[in-house]
């Protein structure tokens, strides 16, 4: 097992640089995600600890020991690809066990690990079969079990679940988060999903166009977000953002008004410097951080385009009378029969024009 | 359905018609030509004249002695040549691929004719690059083309040179579809690039190899040009003649039609043995 430290860590692609400069400390035994939208330089980022990709500038340590010049076969890391990346040739067998018998690892032991990583991963009926034969699922088990026969102080997932169908994605999220408990391994996993993100991690990195937005644990992340960026990458469905300006200010904090709302004002504790009066901000509302007209900071009447109906919650599609989208959860019992509709905000969150946190 | 098939069978004619009669036709045609004692006017029906001689023919064995040891060498000579060309246009550090890739490609273009004359010249007694640089080298001369040994030596280094570029072309199109994370995957378990060719590239190049070999023995079974033009017919004295010699000189220099298709019959009956051989040896266990 083994810390994994990144200081200052960049890519370039020639002159293209798609990392820049990421400081990430990871501890031992944590299981951190990696998440952003496509492009962002997620896998790019792992593929520079497992070591297929060069080190731009900055240094990767892993268990304490700068690995940057040290083959991706030496660092003590085992990576699952999302595309599985199986030797098609090979039984389940042989995939698992290639790696230790090309390094003339024991043969006794090789059994033992290959057989262990079998019935942690339940495949031990499958081990004659080639991977051409196996589901989706079975495939990325064998996948997950050559990095486990390794036994490394890191393992490394790119978006493992990806090509696998709803609800086998769940099953599998469930038996990665078990896995991690069983091995108390150092992991690292990237996906674009936060969904995932948010169910996996022990902590987040959000990455956004090759840089860090914010690091912390995923209830950190959807309470405290410290960018327009990360609020609504961060929670289902996303965030709603709203126009607005300040319109007074005392020691305590603001006062905003919504874009075209005159009587939706919110009252606001600001610690940080207060933006003046005039100036544009952004107010962010969680869908569920919506009530009923009077229960909350301001009240806001809306007009309901389409209700999605998913049992015991729902959610309403609306818009505001500034033409502002606005997503509202509600419970089902609750859900209006008429598409005009006063709703209360209830917790909102402020951002300055640039989309940093106001706090 | 049935209307359709058959509008698209009209349009097929003027082509299935030519097919007919320049393709299939001499196919059987030759094969019934072989039973028939060609010698004679008019030609007359004896199954057993031709294929009767061709077992007890010394020319006949020699030619076939002659293309087998042809084939023995130099289809897996060329095709691991290939093979290491392959890797070398594979290779990230191959700089200028595009070039070399239409260097090893550009034999199979050059007139037969042309490439044979080229090749007389470099090999020849007295003024031949060949044995410039053997003298220079400290080794003696080669007559290439008065001894049988050097003869065939030559035969198979120039059917070598205009095919196997070729090949490697064949097999570098088969080794980029190998998808790159495999050979990542094998790097993180420590495998050397060495036992990653042996273990991952070569079973997986397996089909595409055993297609260049049939398309090899193929071919060399029918060898023709180069001894017809760079060791003079099959010279010293027959000592290069293959079976597609024979059967030219029986054809079309004697006039042997007959004794001719039973050459040609026997050659691709061999060709296809030889092939059904090869795909039963690599064929995938089950
Ligand atoms: N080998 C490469 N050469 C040039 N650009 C690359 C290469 N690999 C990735 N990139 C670029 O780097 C950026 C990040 O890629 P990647 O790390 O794969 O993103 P993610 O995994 O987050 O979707 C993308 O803009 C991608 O186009
Ligand atoms: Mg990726």
């Amino acid at each position: 097992m083994a810390t994994v430290t990144l200081i200052n860590v960049a890519k370039r692609f020639g002159a293209f640089e798609v990392v820049h400069g990421a400081d990430i400390d990871i501890a031992d035994g944590e299981f951190v995600v990696f998440v952003g939208p496509s492009g962002c330089g997620k896998s790019t980022l792992l593929r520079m600890i497992a070591g297929l990709e060069d080190i731009s500038g900055g240094e990767i340590a892993i268990g304490g020991k700068v690995v940057n010049d040290v083959e991706p076969a030496d660092r003590g890391i085992a990576m699952v690809f999302q595309s599985y990346a199986l030797y098609p040739h090979m039984s389940v067998e042989q995939n698992l066990s290639f790696g230790l018998r090309m390094t003339g690892n024991p043969k006794a032991d090789t059994d033992r690990r290959v057989k262990r990583a079998a019935e942690i991963l339940r495949i031990s009926e499958l081990m004659d079969r080639r991977p051409r034969k196996l589901s989706g699922g079975q495939r990325q088990r064998v996948a997950i079990g050559r990095a486990i026969v390794r036994e490394p102080q890191v393992f490394l997932f790119d978006e493992p679940l990806s090509n696998l169908d709803a609800e086998l994605r769940v099953q599998m999220r469930v038996e990665i988060s078990r896995l991690h408990k069983e091995l108390g391994a150092t992991m690292i996993y990237v996906t674009h999903d936060q969904t995932e993100a948010m169910t996996l991690a022990d902590r987040i990195v959000v990455l956004r166009g090759g840089h860090v937005e914010q690091i912390g644990r995923p209830l950190d992340l959807y309470e405290n977000p410290d960018n327009i960026f990360v609020a609504g990458f961060v929670g289902s469905p996303k965030m709603n953002f709203i126009k607005a300006h300040i319109v007074g200010r005392d020691a305590r904090g603001v006062v905003v008004e919504l874009a075209g709302e005159k009587k939706t004002r919110i009252r606001q504790p600001l610690t940080d410097a207060a933006p003046e009066p005039g100036r544009k901000v952004i107010v962010g509302v969680r869908p569920e951080h919506f009530g009923d007209a009077g229960e909350g900071d301001a009240d806001l009447a809306v007009a309901i385009d389409v209700v999605e109906h998913l049992g015991g919650t729902s959610f309403l599609y609306a818009r505001t009378a500034n033409g502002e989208d606005v997503v509202i959860q509600r419970d089902a019992a609750k859900v209006p029969d008429t598409p005009a509709v006063t709703v209360s905000i209830r917790k909102s969150y402020l951002f300055d024009e640039k989309g940093l946190r106001l706090r | 359905m049935r209307n359709r098939n058959a509008t698209a069978y009209r349009f097929l004619t003027p082509y299935l018609l030519i097919f007919a009669i320049f393709w299939v036709w001499p196919i059987i045609s030759s094969f019934l030509i072989s039973f028939q004692a060609t010698r004679t006017v008019p030609w007359r029906f004896a199954p057993g004249f031709n294929w009767g001689r061709l077992i007890g023919d010394p020319a006949f064995f020699n030619a076939l002695k002659n293309t087998l040891l042809i084939l023995v060498i130099q289809v897996p000579v060329m095709i691991a040549l290939a093979m290491v060309m392959a890797v070398l246009l594979n290779s990230p550090l191959l700089k200028a691929r595009g070039l070399y890739r239409f260097a090893f490609f550009a034999p199979v273009v050059v007139g037969e004719v042309a490439y044979s004359a080229v090749f007389r010249l470099m090999f020849s007694l007295d003024f031949g690059i060949v044995n410039k640089l053997l003298n220079s080298i400290g080794l003696p001369k080669v007559d290439w083309f008065s001894n049988v040994t050097p003869a065939m030596a030559l035969i198979m280094i120039a059917v070598t040179w205009r095919w196997a570029g070729y090949n490697a072309i064949i097999l570098l199109a088969g080794m980029q579809s190998i998808p790159e994370d495999v050979y990542e995957a094998a790097t993180l378990d420590r495998v050397s690039k060495l036992k990653q060719f042996f273990h991952i590239t070569l079973p997986l190049l397996k089909p595409v190899i055993v297609f260049c070999a049939v398309l090899s023995i193929i071919g060399t079974m029918q060898l023709f040009t180069e001894p017809f033009l760079i060791t003079e017919r099959g010279g010293p004295g027959g000592g290069t003649e293959t079976l597609g010699l024979l059967l030219y000189r029986q054809g079309f220099r004697s006039l042997n039609f007959g004794y001719a298709s039973a050459v040609a019959y026997t050659m691709a009956g061999l060709a296809i043995a030889i092939t059904l051989v090869q795909l039963w040896l690599m064929r995938e266990p089950k």
